[in-house]
């Protein structure tokens, strides 16, 4: 197991699991646009949120990756498999808590249950397993992170 | 000669009831706004009844100009009859409509919305409504139709405000003042009064494959306040001073919202399938670039002083029709795509007018025109002072192998019609142009000047074609193909782009011979003869345009003048136009704004002008 593994799966991961939302996206299931929620927390303009959100999006999924090894390293074991099922349990956290509750209160420019008269919500908040953005959204998120987690994890697992 | 005063500001009344004509009005009863990626169709009384989200090319949110019933619209007017007076906002493209009530007067601004360095919706239809005086009962109401109608929306609120969405297209209602909005199944809607010095806003912030974003109200002024700032920004940038200015302006204002800018493309016109004759099947999309009309699009963008529209025009032209080089397709998408399948909407059609089309299949026609029209704008690009390298260079002198091989064969025309190919004459008047234009491109050593011969050989030998093939005696006249007697006002482009005939007296007779034939007042038709579709159409008014700029050509100079006078009173009360009138009621038909008229008018005007008709 190594940790270089990890971090290679990370990103290649975190690709794959863009690549997926945004294919999704086409397809209409779903209006999520990570990149766009994460960059417009930091600037208000357009064309730098994304492009900042993609490097802030690949950046998370490094921190996700090192996660996972760390859990790899504490069983003592990985594998892609493995790596599926903690996908799963990264996209429902990502779509009951991380995405839905932690973003809204932290993000300067969407509104949460914690907005008073002071806040000026800019950006429609995601609902409860983000099905504001499309009812297809819980599903597609779903399974990008199961992809993801079974990169990780292989890419974990192939470099021992 | 006068020019048209106040053309923008020019005002007319109107009642604001009911719609007399199952629920639709005057094709010239709209005005268009945009923001250059889309636009909005806004009729008389108040309803926003055509846009299409995200790009003018997409499917519609509201499309009731095609299906009153299902089509969807953004419904803002009083509750009491009204009287309606409306004008663009001076040389701008914001629209500015008052209703004058018995109970008081009220006004409204519509407004598509340019992004700000706030964080803003990725569309914004913004709607102010400021009352004057008295106490007016407003009431609007948004039925959202996505897909053409055929998607069926779900309407929700997120806190207070209701939003829209199917798919992965979104819309919310933010409002202030406005009323407190109420949804039901298929609308949101509300209900206040305007008072004098209240002021109620309306935006309609649209969402594609991303989340909403819900602006405050200060940011929607702010853009509001912007997007007319640009707007007479870029007008008091343009460099005509001649005649009929307020009229070219407007055009180019016109043009503009047509102008796409993500890609540098110029839509045809802003609608789908409105049609050449109430009731009739000659119901077409234009929301496509055709290369038709690249010739009389880079001039009228280089005479206006629009360098750098000019430039992404040209170069959007050049790496769309890379994908069929060296053939090219008679229309390209927006996006510089090739494909534009052709299918009918399930909608009603404009008035009864079906089938209802979106995409075009002319895409797929051969016509053999539009290589001249391409080999001309790439030399008034030169001319221009424009540069191209060598690759390109080698692309155009290809496009001209092409006609050389290709000049005898019989195509569809440049008005695409759907009977068999022939030989028109207009088409190969415009490989003549190509040919003579590669050959100029050769002398400025723009183009390899390897097959030079060749294209001198074939330019005598279209040339010898068209004058003993396509004259008529008995017409005095080109004819509209070879072996025919019919008329075709395409040939005034004979005169227009420079087709140089051995006997200059025959262009100028062919002018005299295509108003004759061919007009009713200031109108023209565009051919005598079949095309292969059932039913008639109005008059094309592009093809007046062309007349008054031929005759300004040929030294008729008061005739021009009095006729381009004439065709701009033909313009609706806030000086737009379709592409046909028709010459019994005088009613615009077909899609609107039509560039190519608009295009025409400009020209028009610089040739007088240039003529000496200031």
């Amino acid at each position: 197991m190594s940790i270089w593994g990890a971090l290679a799966g990370g990103f290649v991961g975190t690709l794959v699991l863009t690549t997926a939302l945004r294919t999704a996206n086409e397809f209409g299931l779903t209006r999520v646009d990570l990149p766009f929620l994460l960059g417009t927390a930091v600037t208000r303009d357009r064309a730098r949120a994304k492009a900042l959100g993609y490097l802030m999006h690949l950046a998370a999924g490094e921190v996700f990756a090192l996660v996972y090894y760390a859990i790899f390293a504490a069983i003592a074991t990985s594998g892609w498999l493995l790596g599926m099922l903690f996908g799963l349990l990264h996209g429902v956290v990502a779509a009951t808590a991380l995405v839905s509750i932690l973003l809204p209160v932290v993000h300067p420019r969407m509104g949460s249950t914690l907005s008073a008269a002071d806040r000026s919500p800019l950006l429609e908040p995601p609902g409860f397993l983000m099905r504001n953005y499309g009812r297809g959204t819980p599903i597609a998120t779903l399974l990008a992170h199961i992809a993801y987690g079974a990169i990780v994890g292989g890419f974990a697992s192939i470099a021992d | 000669m006068s020019s048209l005063s106040g053309a923008t500001q020019r005002l007319r009344s109107a009642s604001a009831s009911e719609r007399p004509a199952r629920g639709y009005v005057s094709i010239g009863d709209y005005a268009a706004i945009g923001d250059g990626r889309t636009v909005a169709l806004v009729a008389r009384d108040g309803s926003v009844d055509w846009l299409c989200l995200p790009d003018l090319d997409s499917p519609s949110v509201f499309a009731a100009v095609l299906d009153a019933d299902r089509g969807g619209r953004f419904a803002l007017q009083p509750e009491t009859p009204a009287q309606v007076q409306r004008r663009y906002l001076p040389d701008t493209n914001v629209l500015e409509t008052t209703f004058t009530t018995a109970q008081g007067v009220v006004k409204v601004t519509d407004a598509m919305a340019l992004p700000s360095s706030d964080l803003g919706p990725t569309r914004e239809l913004i709607r102010r409504i400021d009352g004057l005086s008295g106490r007016v009962p407003m009431r609007w109401r948004i039925t959202p139709a996505f897909g053409y109608g055929a998607v069926l929306p779900c309407i929700e609120r997120r806190g207070r405000i209701p939003v829209v969405f199917a798919g992965p297209d979104a819309l919310a209602v933010c409002s202030w003042e406005a009323g407190e909005p109420q949804i039901d199944e298929e609308a949101i809607f509300g209900r206040f009064e305007a008072r004098a010095s209240s002021s109620a806003l309306i935006a309609l912030c649209a969402a594609h494959q991303e989340p909403l974003v819900f602006p405050p109200r200060e940011h929607v002024e702010a853009r509001l306040e912007a997007t007319t700032t640009y707007w007479r920004t870029w007008a008091a940038h343009r460099r005509y001073h001649g005649p009929w200015r307020d009229a070219v302006i407007r055009s180019a204002l016109a043009l503009k919202l047509l102008f796409h800018a993500p890609s540098g493309a110029i839509a045809a016109a802003a609608t789908a399938s409105l049609p050449e004759q109430i009731g009739g099947e000659r119901n077409w999309d234009y929301r496509f670039c055709w290369v038709r009309d690249s010739a009389f699009t880079l001039e009228a963008l280089l005479h206006l002083g629009c360098p750098g529209e000019a430039e992404a025009f040209f170069w959007w032209l050049l790496h769309a029709s890379q994908l069929t080089h060296p053939r090219l397709q008679v229309l390209y998408r927006l996006d510089g795509g090739e494909h534009a399948p052709e299918r009918t909407l399930e909608l009603n059609g404009y008035r009864g007018s079906r089938p209802v089309r979106v995409g075009n299949d002319a895409a797929g026609q051969t016509q053999l025109d539009i290589y001249g029209d391409l080999l001309q704008t790439a030399l008034i690009y030169t001319e221009g002072g424009g540069r191209l390298d060598r690759e390109t260079g080698r692309r155009l002198a290809g496009i001209a192998d092409l006609v050389c091989r290709i000049w005898r064969q019989p195509d569809s025309g440049i008005w695409e019609v759907r009977s068999r190919p022939l030989q028109f004459t207009h088409s190969k008047m415009m490989c003549w142009v190509a040919l003579d234009r590669a050959l100029r491109l050769r002398d400025g050593g723009h183009v390899p000047s390897g097959h030079a011969s060749t294209w001198q050989r074939e330019r005598l030998a279209i040339r010898e074609f068209i004058e003993t093939r396509c004259w008529s005696q008995r017409l005095g006249s080109y004819t509209r193909h070879a072996g025919g007697e019919e008329l075709d006002a395409s040939l005034l482009l004979g005169v227009l782009l420079g087709y140089e005939s051995p006997d200059p007296g025959r262009l100028t007779a062919t002018v005299h011979a295509l108003r004759r034939g061919l007009g009713r007042g200031p109108l023209l038709s565009r051919y005598s003869g079949e095309d292969g579709l059932r039913g008639a159409e109005g008059a094309f008014l592009r093809c007046s345009f062309w007349l008054a700029d031929a005759l300004a050509r040929i030294g008729r100079l008061q005739e021009a003048i009095e006729l381009m006078e004439q065709l701009v009173a033909l313009a609706n009360d806030v000086g737009l136009y379709a592409e046909e009138l028709d010459p019994h009621t005088s009613e615009l038909l077909g899609n609107l704004p039509q560039g190519l008229v608009h295009l025409a008018l400009i020209n028009a005007a610089v040739s007088i002008a240039e003529a000496g008709g200031e």
